[in-house]
């Protein structure tokens, strides 16, 4: 592996993930060496386990933060705001696959849906247009299902009833993807063989993952220094006000200090903006590329909320992949539902281990173990949609608790807005509906897991006073600070972000190379 | 493991929770609370109650009940926490009350530390259990036996066969401007009415 000295001035990437795995490999693929600096270790697919507490305790960003707001993961999940991994490939170690795009409204949500009171909703300064070409790269990385002439993966027990019921209401758009898992060979990876372990790593490597793809091929082309338990604490600064290094924290608690021409954040929607209020100094007392004061603002973590229907017959759902069942009808904006936006249904399954936990969070009874006891006979489904943004809902830095290295945690604050309760309340009936169609005997409203999807903390904006990056995810303060990932997004659409996050990054990796190449950084 | 992971999580998922997840250091956890055989059959009864299973054996309850001693005597703090709720329940009479009877008494009992405690570690503990696995029809690790390709991932007979591919009409579907989408909609709800 390639060594930068530490007082080189190096392109540093900060995370590995969707957005920082996918950078280092755009930039090193352009004959751009990088530092990637990584706060957790290398898992690999052997290391990776079918086994959902122990691959929680392995693999999950588990560092102290605090939550506050009406949200009901503060009351179910004070500790745990989030269900995010601390590894080399980030997320997508944990993602389960679903790959839509955003559509075209979906970046001009101002535009479309008008004001709506309480929120700050913000027309993107990109549009479907410019991202359709980085859209098709980034499904052709991810080897998405149903697209670039790609199979489609077969019907699994638990989409058999997804599919039956939404025949049965009335829905069309159907299938078992887009999905980031191969269903044949494709790309060096093989065919999936349906061991239904997702949110634990893919031992069989047939799930997309930056540790499977982007990683190995960035290391492949010798220009990359991956350093693992690498905990970024701060970005320097020179007197002109350009990033000139990071701080990190080493696997032994030392502090290290790589000199840096070029940072990019790529830490998720609560680390990044973290990381940009703790680099605060004199010239920039509020923290780095933060003049808007719009730094950790904006926290979408979409609509959610599960339902699981126990039925007469065995289901299985446990088998296959995970998420392997999609349903897009309800995701067009029509006011007349009652609220704005949309939202996708998906097939979801889980273990007996985090049904316990997650099915009703302090949950228990006759009513709850009838559930648990049907556990062979359920099907379940994930709704996700899309949130409004709202200023207040962000994250800050505590002023009481700290961390392992003395730091102020991030806290997350979140208050539902009402057009999200409502999306909730008509996406629970219409998936009871669907489920009771096909003679669910119970079903169950599953509440909010820790946010998975965890965006907009430094949103995208055209004008500087509006936002923190410019159109390809440079900070408006400072020309040689980018940032690449989640929270870049203006505003969240109904999409599961991964597609949008790599896409995004593909973008800002080919703009970042080109300048660097042109000498403008 | 240090207290910052097993604290994290509090409230309705109690910090126990992560206690049984990571091993706390055994040195330090000397039982003392609950160790008399009368205690742990009443925690065992209060398991019982709060998650019960008709059809599952004392097994996987009496690890689970260990489990919730254990926890509880990881702390001073908590070992007192456990004595005393212990101590409540049998000044109550909760071992002579029938299923109804409990759970209506455990109902009223409130969120107490020590309800949360039980309850928390009971949850986890429980359905973690490899005996329960099998009892509930969970087969567990499956990618040392090649998946479920060929075990059954698609064996669900009662319902058709349905399409996997997407509707042709999806990608119309989906660039519709939203305004034309919900034009043709009203069109479509007042025709109906």
């Amino acid at each position: 592996m390639k060594k930068i000295d530490q007082k080189e001035s190096a392109v540093v990437v900060i995370g590995s993930g969707a957005g920082g795995g996918t950078m280092v490999y755009e930039l090193t693929k352009a004959g751009i060496p990088c530092v990637c600096l990584e706060a957790g270790p290398f898992l690999k697919p052997e290391d990776y386990t079918n086994d959902e507490w122990g691959a929680f305790g392995q693999m999950a960003w588990l560092d102290k933060r605090t939550t506050s707001g009406n949200w009901r993961v503060a009351k179910d999940f004070p500790g745990l705001p989030t269900w995010l991994v601390k590894a080399v490939g980030g997320t997508t170690t944990h993602w389960a696959g679903a790959t839509p795009r955003f559509l075209e409204y979906e970046f001009k949500t101002k535009s479309t849906y008008g004001d709506i009171k309480g929120a700050s909703l913000m027309d993107w300064p990109i549009s479907l247009k410019d991202m359709e070409p980085y859209y098709t790269k980034a499904e052709n990385a991810i080897g998405s299902t149903h697209r670039g002439g790609r199979a489609a993966l077969p019907a699994n027990n638990n989409y058999k009833v997804f599919a039956n019921g939404a025949k049965n209401v009335g829905y069309k758009f159907y299938a078992t993807g887009p999905y980031g898992t191969n269903a044949e060979p494709y790309d060096g990876r093989p065919g999936s063989i349906q061991d239904g372990f997702n949110f634990q790593g893919d031992k069989n490597g047939s799930k997309w993952s930056t540790a499977k793809r982007e990683i190995p091929r960035a290391l492949d082309t010798g220009l990359l220094d991956l350093r693992t338990h690498a905990h970024v604490i701060k970005i320097t600064h020179d007197k002109e006000g350009n990033a000139d290094g990071v701080l990190y924290m080493d696997k032994d608690n030392n502090l290290q200090k790589q000199a840096a021409k070029v940072v990019i954040v790529s830490g998720n929607s609560i680390e990044s903006p973290r990381l940009l209020m703790l680099s605060e100094s004199s010239m920039y007392p509020d923290g780095l590329a933060n003049s808007s004061g719009q730094v950790g603002r904006n926290y979408m973590r979409h609509m959610t909320g599960s339902m699981y229907a126990r039925f007469e017959k065995p289901v299985n759902f446990y088998r296959g992949e995970t998420m392997a069942g999609f349903c897009a009808d309800e995701v067009k904006h029509n006011p007349n539902r009652g609220f704005a936006g949309g939202y996708y249904m998906e097939t979801l399954a889980l273990g007996p281990a985090f049904m316990g936990a997650f099915l009703e969070p302090g949950g228990w009874g006759r009513e709850f173990t009838n559930m648990m006891d049907g556990y062979q006979n359920l099907a379940g489904m994930w709704l996700v949609g899309e949130d409004m943004p709202q200023s207040n809902n962000r994250i800050t830095l505590s002023k009481t608790e700290k961390d392992q290295y003395g730091l102020p945690v991030p806290n997350v604050h979140f208050d539902d807005h009402p057009n999200d309760v409502a999306m909730r309340e008509y996406a629970y009936e219409k998936a009871e509906a669907l489920y009771k169609s096909v003679g669910a005997v119970q079903t169950w409203r599953t509440p909010p897991y820790p946010s998975t999807h965890n965006l907009g903390t430094n949103r995208m904006s055209a004008k500087a006073k509006d936002g923190v990056v410019d159109k390809w995810g440079r900070s408006h303060d400072i020309k040689n600070l980018f940032v690449a990932d989640g929270s870049v997004m203006t505003t969240g659409a109904a999409a599961n972000p991964t597609l949008t996050i790599t896409a995004l990054a593909i973008r800002t990796g080919e703009y970042l190379a080109s300048e660097l190449k042109k000498n403008n950084i | 493991m240090s207290i910052s992971r097993r604290s994290f999580l509090v409230g309705a998922f109690a910090t126990t929770v992560y206690a049984s997840l990571w091993s706390i250091d055994k040195s330090q956890a000397k039982i003392s609370a609950g160790s008399k055989k009368e205690d742990k059959e009443i925690l065992m009864k209060m398991v019982r109650t709060l998650y019960p299973h008709d059809r599952f054996p004392s097994g996987p309850y009496d690890r689970t009940t260990e489990d919730v001693i254990k926890k509880g005597n990881s702390s001073p703090d908590n070992a007192v926490m456990l004595q005393e709720g212990i101590d409540k329940l049998k000044a109550d009479g909760f071992d002579k009350l029938n299923f109804e009877k409990s759970t209506e008494y455990l109902e009223n009992m409130g969120r107490t530390k020590f309800f949360e405690h039980v309850r928390g570690t009971s949850t986890v503990t429980l359905y973690n259990d490899k005996e329960v696995w099998e009892l509930l029809g969970y087969e567990g690790y499956s990618s040392d036996k090649g998946g479920y390709i060929n075990r059954g991932f698609n064996d669900l007979d009662w319902l058709p066969e349905p399409r996997i591919e997407e509707h042709p009409d999806l990608a119309a579907f989906l660039s519709e401007s939203p305004k034309r989408y919900a034009e043709i909609k009203n069109m479509i709800a007042k025709e109906l009415n």
